[in-house]
C-alpha cells in the first residue's frame, strides 16, 4: 500500500513537472538580476570572478547560511556518532594498512593537494572556483592519510578548533565593515585591503580574506565529518566484533 | 535599523565559537550563548516602537534591491524578532546536563528563526528554513526524554530527517519554478510581477510545492505523520519549543508568500481544505491517544489546522484571526507540554492525581478552557472570530470548515473532559503523583500569568493585532518600503501608515502605482 501510495506520488510530481517544463520559457532565461550584476559588479565589488561577486558580496548572507548548514549537519553527526562511540570499548590497533604503494603515493600528494586548494581558495575572486571547491580539496589532503592507514587519526581538537575560528572569522570581517559605519558583509577597502585593479591578485578589498575564511570552515568542516564517520566505523565493527565473542 | 542583522548573526558568532571557547572555559562559553540572548531581546525592544508607523527595510552588504539580499521588518517580523529569544531562553536546557554542541545548535536554531522572519528574499528564506530544519533534526536526536530509549528517538529523528528532506527539495523546486518563471528572487519585486507572472496554474503549482516544503513543519496535514513520534521522544522542553514557536514560523512565511506572491482563490481553498484535513484527523486521533504527550502532539496538529483554517480566509480579516490562534497556541500549548511532562505514561495511571498535586491540576484545567475555548480566556474570543467570520462568508467551502470546525471542538471538549474527570476521580490509595522539575512549574505558570494578563488587557491586544494584521496584509507597504531607497519620492512619500491607507487614494488606483514603481526600478538599474 505504501509503495503504491509512493508510486503515485512520484508519478504525479514527474507528471506536474513535465508540465510545467512545457509552460516555461525554453533557452531564453528571463535576466532580471543577472545582466545587471555583470554590469555593476566589477566597479562595485572589484571581483574579476562574477560568481565570487555573487557569492560573497550580493548573497553573502545564504553562503553564511549555507556554512552555518554545513556546520549544523557535522555538529549534529559529531554529538550522535560521538556519543554511541564513547559508549563502546576503545578500539585495539588493527594492522590493515593499503601497502607501501599507496602509502607512498599519499606522501606525495598531500602537498600538491595542499598547493592547489590553497591556489583555488586565494584565486577564487579571480578565476572559477573558490572557498566551497578549494576547501573540499584541502579537506581530501587531510582525509587520504586516514584512508589508506588504519591508525592514522584526524586530530579533532585541531578540527573543531579552525571551524570554529574560521567561521567566527567570517562573521567578524562581516562586522568588521559594521564597524567602518557601513552594512553588515559588504566587501569593503580600506587601507591594506585596497580595490586594486580588477583582475589582479591583491583587488577586491576583504573579499579574498572572506574566501580564505570560508576555503578554511569548508575544509575543516568536511575533515572533521568524514573523520568522525571513519571513526565510528572502526569503533562499530570493533565493537559488534566484542559483542560476538561475549554471546 | 541595520543593526537588526545582528539578531541572525550574533548567535551563529556564539554558535562558531561556543566549542572554542569551551575548551579553555566551559562556565564563560555556556555564558556567551545566554549573553547574546539578551542582546537580541534588548536590540527588539530598542526599536519597538519604530514600525508602528511604517516597515522599515534595508539591504544586506548595501546592495539595493533587487539585486541583494534585503531584510523586512514589520510588527509582525519584529514581534516574532522578539518572541524567538525570549522563548529559547524559556526553553533553553537548563534541567539537564547538556554538551557544548548542543548550545551551539540551540544558537544555530535561534539564527535561522530569526533569520527566517526576517529576510525579504525567497532563496534566503530557503537557506534559513533548511538551516532550521538541519538545527532541529541534531535537536531532536539529542533531547532525549527522560527513560526513553535513545535508540526511539533515533528513529523518529531520522524519519523526521526524511520527510523533511523531500519537504525542502519540494521547496527548493517551488522556487526554481518561480525564478524561472519571472528572473527574480526579491519578493518586493516577485510581489510586483506576480499578478501577471504567477496568476496561472504554473504559479499554482510553485505554490503547492513550497506548501508543502513549509508544511513539514508546520504540521500541515499530510506531512504531519512525524509529530507525535517525535514530540513523545524528546525531552518536553524541545517538543514544548518546537510545537509552540518552530510551527508557526514556517506558517508565518506561508502567510508572507500567500499575501505577497499568489493572489488566486484557489491556493486559498486548497489551505482550507488542508486546514480543515488537519482539524478533524488531529482532534479525532487525540480523542483516541493513550497518554498525555501524544495527545497534546494530536491536538497540535489540530491547532494548527484552525490556524491554517484562519489564514485562508480572505484579506486582512483572515490574517487577523490567523495571528489570534497562533499566537493563543503559542503561549497554550508549551504550558501544557511543560505540565505533562511530569505526567509520563498511560492516561489511567493519573487517575485520582487532583488529591497529590492539587496545583498543577487546576494549572491544567485552566489551560485546557482557554484551549477549549471557554469564556472568558482568549481562547474563546480567538475561536469566536474565527467562527464569525467563517459564517459570513459566500463562499460554500468556508461554511464545510465552519461544521468542520465546530465537530472537532467538541470532540477536543470531550477528550479534555475525559482528561479532567480521570484527575479528579476519588480515589482511596492513589499512587498517581506528578514529577514535575521546579523549572517545568515556574515556566508553566509564567505562560499561564501571560494568558491571564491577556484577558485583562483585551483591547491594547486587539489593538495590536489588528495594526499587525494591516500592515502585514499591505502588499504595496512591503513593495514601497522595499524599493523606496530606488523609487520616486513620491513613492518614499505613499509609505503610509496603516492607519489612514483608506485615505490614500493609492489603495484604489494599485496598478498605476505599480506601473510606476516598475519603470522605476527598470531607470533605476539603467542608471547603475
Amino acid at each position: 500500500m505504501r509503495n503504491v501510495s509512493g508510486l503515485l506520488f512520484s508519478g504525479g510530481l514527474a507528471f506536474l513537472l513535465l508540465v510545467i517544463a512545457t509552460h516555461l520559457p525554453f533557452g531564453q532565461p528571463l535576466m532580471l538580476v543577472g545582466s545587471d550584476i555583470i554590469q555593476a559588479s566589477p566597479h562595485e565589488v572589484g571581483s574579476a570572478n562574477v560568481v565570487a561577486a555573487i557569492l560573497l558580496a550580493y548573497r553573502g548572507i545564504d553562503t553564511l547560511g549555507e556554512l552555518s548548514i554545513l556546520f549544523t549537519a557535522a555538529a549534529g553527526v559529531g554529538l550522535i556518532l560521538g556519543h554511541r562511540a564513547s559508549q563502546n570499548v576503545p578500539p585495539t590497533q588493527v594492522k590493515n594498512n593499503s601497502g607501501f604503494i599507496s602509502q607512498k603515493g599519499i606522501e606525495l600528494m598531500i602537498p600538491l593537494l595542499l598547493v592547489v586548494g590553497f591556489y583555488i581558495i586565494f584565486y577564487g575572486h579571480l578565476t572559477p572556483g573558490g572557498g566551497f571547491q578549494g576547501g573540499v580539496i584541502l579537506a581530501i589532503a587531510f582525509f587520504l592519510p586516514v584512508l589508506v592507514q588504519s591508525d592514522a587519526r584526524l586530530d579533532h581538537n585541531i578540527i573543531s578548533i579552525i571551524e570554529g575560528l574560521a567561521g567566527a572569522v567570517f562573521i567578524l570581517i562581516g562586522l568588521w565593515a559594521m564597524f567602518y559605519e557601513r552594512p553588515f558583509l559588504q566587501p569593503f577597502f580600506n587601507g591594506l585591503f585596497a580595490k586594486g585593479t580588477l583582475g589582479e591578485l591583491w583587488s577586491a578589498g576583504t573579499l579574498p580574506l572572506l574566501y580564505l575564511a570560508l576555503g578554511l570552515k569548508v575544509g575543516a568542516e568536511l575533515a572533521g565529518l568524514l573523520a568522525t564517520i571513519a571513526d565510528f566505523s572502526i569503533t562499530e565493527t570493533q565493537g559488534s566484533l566484542s559483542e560476538d565473542d561475549t554471546q | 535599523m541595520d543593526k537588526l542583522v545582528l539578531l541572525v548573526v550574533l548567535p551563529l558568532l556564539a554558535a562558531f565559537l561556543m566549542p572554542v571557547l569551551a575548551r579553555s572555559s566551559q562556565v564563560l562559553a555556556r555564558l556567551s550563548g545566554l549573553l547574546v540572548l539578551l542582546i537580541s531581546i534588548t536590540l527588539v525592544l530598542n526599536v519597538w516602537g519604530e514600525v508602528d508607523k511604517q516597515a522599515i527595510s534595508f539591504a544586506i552588504g548595501g546592495y539595493q534591491p533587487p539585486l541583494g539580499v534585503v531584510f523586512y521588518i514589520d510588527q509582525l517580523s519584529l514581534l516574532f524578532a522578539l518572541l524567538i529569544p525570549v522563548m529559547v531562553l524559556i526553553f533553553w536546557p537548563w534541567n539537564r546536563p547538556s554538551s557544548i554542541q548542543e548550545y551551539s545548535l540551540m544558537m544555530l536554531l535561534t539564527a535561522s528563526a530569526s533569520g527566517l522572519m526576517l529576510s525579504g528574499d525567497l532563496f534566503n528564506i530557503y537557506v534559513f528554513y533548511e538551516l532550521l530544519a538541519v538545527a532541529s533534526y541534531g535537536l531532536v536526536s539529542v533531547q532525549v526524554r527522560q527513560g526513553q530509549h535513545p535508540v526511539v528517538a533515533w528513529v523518529a529523528s531520522l524519519r523526521y530527517l526524511l520527510l523533511g528532506s523531500v519537504g525542502s527539495v519540494m521547496m527548493l523546486l517551488g522556487i526554481a519554478i518561480i525564478y524561472l518563471q519571472t528572473g527574480t528572487l526579491n519578493l518586493a519585486q516577485l510581489s510586483l510581477l506576480a499578478p501577471e507572472a504567477l496568476n496561472n496554474i504554473t504559479g499554482l503549482s510553485a505554490f503547492v510545492l513550497i506548501l508543502v516544503g513549509l508544511g513539514v513543519k508546520a504540521e500541515l496535514f499530510p506531512v504531519n505523520t512525524w509529530v507525535p513520534e517525535v514530540y513523545a521522544g524528546v525531552s518536553t522542553r524541545l517538543s514544548a519549543l518546537m510545537a509552540g514557536l518552530l510551527s508557526k514560523l514556517a506558517v508565518i512565511v506561508i502567510v508572507r508568500l500567500l499575501v505577497l506572491l499568489f493572489p488566486q482563490p484557489e491556493a486559498l481553498h486548497l489551505m482550507t481544505v488542508l486546514g480543515m484535513l488537519g482539524v478533524i484527523s488531529g482532534e479525532l486521533v487525540a480523542w483516541r491517544a493513550k497518554d498525555m504527550t501524544r495527545m497534546l502532539a494530536f491536538s497540535s496538529i489540530g491547532q494548527l489546522g484552525l490556524v491554517f483554517i484562519a489564514f485562508s480566509l480572505p484579506g486582512n480579516i483572515g490574517l487577523l484571526a490567523g495571528f489570534a490562534i497562533a499566537l493563543h497556541h503559542l503561549v497554550v500549548k508549551p504550558a501544557l507540554f511543560m505540565l505533562a511532562g511530569g505526567w509520563s505514561g498511560r492516561l489511567e495511571k493519573l487517575s485520582g492525581m487532583a488529591q497529590s498535586s492539587p496545583y498543577h491540576v487546576a494549572l491544567f484545567v485552566l489551560l485546557a478552557m482557554s484551549l477549549l475555548g471557554v469564556p472568558p480566556l482568549p481562547g474563546f474570543w480567538v475561536k469566536l472570530l474565527l467562527v464569525m467570520n467563517l459564517a459570513v462568508q459566500t463562499d460554500p467551502v468556508y461554511h464545510f470548515a465552519l461544521a468542520f470546525m465546530l465537530l472537532a471542538t467538541v470532540l477536543e471538549a470531550a477528550y479534555l473532559y475525559r482528561v479532567v474527570m480521570l484527575f479528579y476521580k476519588k480515589e482511596n490509595h492513589t499512587h498517581a503523583s506528578s514529577q514535575h522539575s521546579l523549572f517545568d512549574w515556574i515556566t508553566a505558570i509564567a505562560l499561564a500569568a501571560v494568558l491571564l494578563i491577556s484577558v485583562v488587557q483585551l483591547p491594547s491586544v486587539e489593538r495590536k493585532l489588528v495594526s499587525m494584521a494591516y500592515q502585514s496584509g499591505n502588499r504595496l507597504l512591503y513593495i514601497h518600503t522595499v524599493f523606496a531607497n530606488i523609487g520616486t519620492p513620491e513613492a518614499r512619500i505613499d509609505r503610509m501608515s496603516p492607519t489612514d491607507q483608506a485615505k490614500q487614494p493609492l489603495v484604489s488606483e494599485p496598478s498605476i502605482k505599480e506601473k510606476a514603481i516598475k519603470e522605476d526600478l527598470v531607470l533605476g538599474s539603467a542608471e547603475q
